[in-house]
């Protein structure tokens, strides 16, 4: 088993490509491996509680996969409400994960 | 013995004003110099604007004064502050790539502290890595 980060920058709306790496967060835990996504910048748009793709976050949290969202991105773009499953996060545990916590660093 | 320190190599390709890259990439630097790993930074592309030395703070329009200050600042003011933090303790490398710095006209503008390199650097950075993030370019 593998520890695999994927850290999403991007708005996952806006970029097609987003699903991507949902279903590859999705994939790697369903093939036995340990998966985080990690949502930072525009990313976090996606973890407003309510919004269309918040969906898709609490089902991968369901599947397995540490969904996380970084507070500044979510401070500076008002996010106040989450979507179930998402863990806020900040980027001092970000630092620790890329060092102790996980294999490879996927960056989105 | 002292446990070798951890080293982390970024890559980057994203210069200032065109998204939010930079700034994370030197969140996540201090972040990991204060835990003690030592960071290679690539710079490529339009990155290597960020280390141009003459870039300056400019005046705000005075209609925003009272909303945004006086002053506004750029990127590379902290990388240049990270950089002259992290100099004695050799444990931040700043690279940028010198086909790239010489295509923008920058070659002879890099701060103090920067390496002008090639992908040689960035290959050695690779292999002697405990963790290599690339951090791509969108549009």
């Amino acid at each position: 088993m593998a520890k695999y980060l994927i850290v999403a920058s991007r708005d996952l709306m806006e970029y097609k490509e987003s699903d991507f790496a949902l279903s590859l967060a999705s994939q790697l835990k369903k093939s036995g491996n340990d998966a985080t996504l990690y949502l930072i910048e525009n990313g976090v748009l996606s973890a407003r509680r309510g919004s269309e793709p918040s969906s898709r976050l609490t089902a991968l949290s369901k599947e397995g996969v540490k969904v996380f969202a970084e507070d500044l991105s979510l401070k500076l773009r008002g996010v106040k409400e989450r979507a179930e499953g998402v863990a806020e996060s900040n980027m001092d545990a970000l630092a620790d994960l890329i060092l102790t916590g996980v294999d490879k660093v996927i960056w989105y | 013995m002292a446990e070798k320190p951890k080293v982390v190599t970024i890559g980057i390709a994203t210069a200032s004003y065109q998204r939010e890259a930079p700034t994370t990439v030197l969140r996540l630097t201090e972040k990991l110099l204060q835990k003690g790993t030592h960071v290679n930074i690539w710079t490529f592309e339009e990155a290597v604007t960020l280390t141009n030395k003459d870039q300056k703070d400019h005046q705000e329009p005075p209609g925003l004064h009272e909303v945004a200050g006086k002053q506004h600042t750029y990127v590379g003011k902290f990388v240049d502050g990270i950089m002259k933090a992290a100099l004695h303790s050799g444990a931040l490398k700043w690279v940028v790539c010198i086909l790239c710095v010489q295509e923008r006209g920058v070659d002879a503008h890099q701060m103090n502290g920067v390496i002008i390199g090639t992908f040689a650097d960035f290959w050695k950075f690779a292999n002697a890595s405990d963790q290599l993030i690339i951090i791509p370019t969108y549009r």
